[in-house]
């Protein structure tokens, strides 16, 4: 018993070692068990306050893009209020029945911090549970997408990019609707990846590829990119191709997440299947 | 370990996470290069740190920054391997403990032979364990490992560039 006492305390330090490493290891691997944690609840709240100071900060920096964004946005919508529409005919048809129904409804809030140089890269945004919003659900820029709702807390949200290794987008070419998906494999962040293109499609560069709506978490037809590149593979059944992203990962401001109103019907309408 | 460095290295421990988390790591560069330079902080941990608390400072410094970028056990693995091999690498590249001036490693005191290989070797051991956990996958060997070298080249950069700053020669 003495002797092994001895052993540990002389070889301390390779245990000690062991049990850090092992520790982080398995934090790491299993970081999604451990969101749930209230440790990291904690921590959250820690870095999520630290970067709004920040934030607050930096954002006088960029006042005056964010002025000409407003604008621009300002001057889209106006030109979709009725005054803006030539009317041409006094019949209007108004339709008021439960046919119509919202489907989409669109939270926005402001990027806090955001990163495009690692290999797997994150934002997070200032607003969370307490605002509605919840797991799974997409973020857009505009018409263009960025990412999806990874981890929430009561006032922050932690929201994957598409620049991540787990990230992969369900898209279509506009022009045909044939299906894709969209990955990101490092390196530059405008550039990303379109994989499984059936071999028969012909394409050009310059063609479109734009959200299939296929993956409730995208509405469909939000702009995922366009083609700038692609290999006709040789021996595999796919070909692969190059996209340009219509976002700017590296400069979001304010954001959109993208509540699915019908989430929970289409989510048990699947489960009612699987438990027959 | 005098109160006086034991008071520096809590300085220099916060000051390096903030400078990591608010300022290098929203530096982009061609996307293969992220320069990790918080590690300085265990770099310059005095030569007589017992080695439990190198360790526990290595841990602690990989947590903190994990907590602002949500890698949780990423930086602290990379953190906690790095400082394992610390003794092992001064042990291998100094000639006996009476070579070693001063009280901690610095450029100055061992000289840019020494603090050279003291450095890239520690560097490299951290960027290698980071990158390839963090994309733990081999079918982006190359491209990982180019990250690791450009990375580490910078890093290491970085490092030289706040020794010749900081401590300058003769006094």
């Amino acid at each position: 018993m003495r002797n092994l006492f001895l052993f540990f305390r002389e070889h301390y330090f390779y245990f000690l070692f062991l049990l850090l490493e092992t520790f982080s290891l398995i934090l790491f691997f299993n970081y999604n068990e451990f969101q749930g944690s209230s440790l990291y609840s904690v921590s959250n709240a820690v870095s999520g306050s630290v970067n709004s100071i920040f934030n607050g900060i930096s954002e006088y920096f960029s006042l005056r893009k964010t002025n000409r964004v407003l604008i621009e946005e300002m001057a889209k919508l106006h030109s979709r209020i009725p005054e803006a529409f030539y009317i041409s005919d006094v019949n209007v048809f108004y339709k008021k029945d439960s046919i119509v129904n919202l489907e989409y409804k669109y939270i926005s809030a402001k990027v806090i911090s955001n990163s495009t140089n690692k290999r797997n890269n994150f934002l997070m945004i200032n607003k969370g549970s307490i605002h509605g919003i919840e797991n799974h659900m997409g973020v857009i820029i505009g018409n263009k997408i960025v990412g999806q709702v990874v981890s929430v807390s009561a006032h922050f949200s932690w929201i994957m990019s598409m620049l991540n290794k787990d990230s992969r987008i369900s898209g279509k070419f506009k022009k045909n609707n044939q299906l894709v998906n969209v990955e990101w494999n490092g390196g530059t962040y405008r550039k990303g990846q379109v994989k499984e293109i059936p071999k028969h499609i012909v394409m050009v560069k310059g063609d479109t590829i734009i959200t299939s709506g296929n993956s409730d978490i995208f509405p469909e037809g939000l702009m995922i990119g366009t083609i700038s590149g692609y290999k006709n593979a040789q021996d595999e059944n796919f070909n692969n191709g190059e996209i340009v992203f219509s976002t700017d990962f590296n400069s979001l401001g304010y954001i959109e997440v993208v509540v699915d109103m019908m989430r929970k019907e289409k989510e048990a309408l699947k489960a009612s299947f699987k438990t027959e | 370990m005098t109160s006086r460095t034991l008071f520096f290295n809590f300085i220099r421990f916060f000051f390096l996470i903030f400078f990591q988390v608010l300022i290098l790591n929203h530096i982009n560069l061609s996307g293969y290069i992220n320069p990790y330079f918080y590690i300085y902080f265990i770099l310059l941990l005095p030569f007589d740190t017992p080695k439990w608390m190198l360790l526990i400072a290595a841990f602690t410094l990989g947590w903190s920054v994990d907590m602002f970028t949500n890698t949780i056990g990423l930086n602290a693995a990379a953190c906690v391997m790095m400082a394992f091999f610390r003794p092992f690498v001064i042990s291998a590249i100094s000639s006996g403990p009476e070579s070693l001036l001063g009280d901690t490693p610095s450029l100055r005191n061992q000289g840019l032979k020494w603090f050279l290989y003291y450095s890239v070797i520690l560097i490299v051991i951290h960027h290698f364990t980071f990158f390839f956990l963090e994309v733990f996958r081999f079918s982006e060997f190359i491209a990982t490992f180019v990250r690791v070298l450009l990375s580490s080249a910078f890093t290491l950069l970085l490092v030289l560039i706040s020794e010749y700053l900081l401590y300058p020669r003769g006094k």
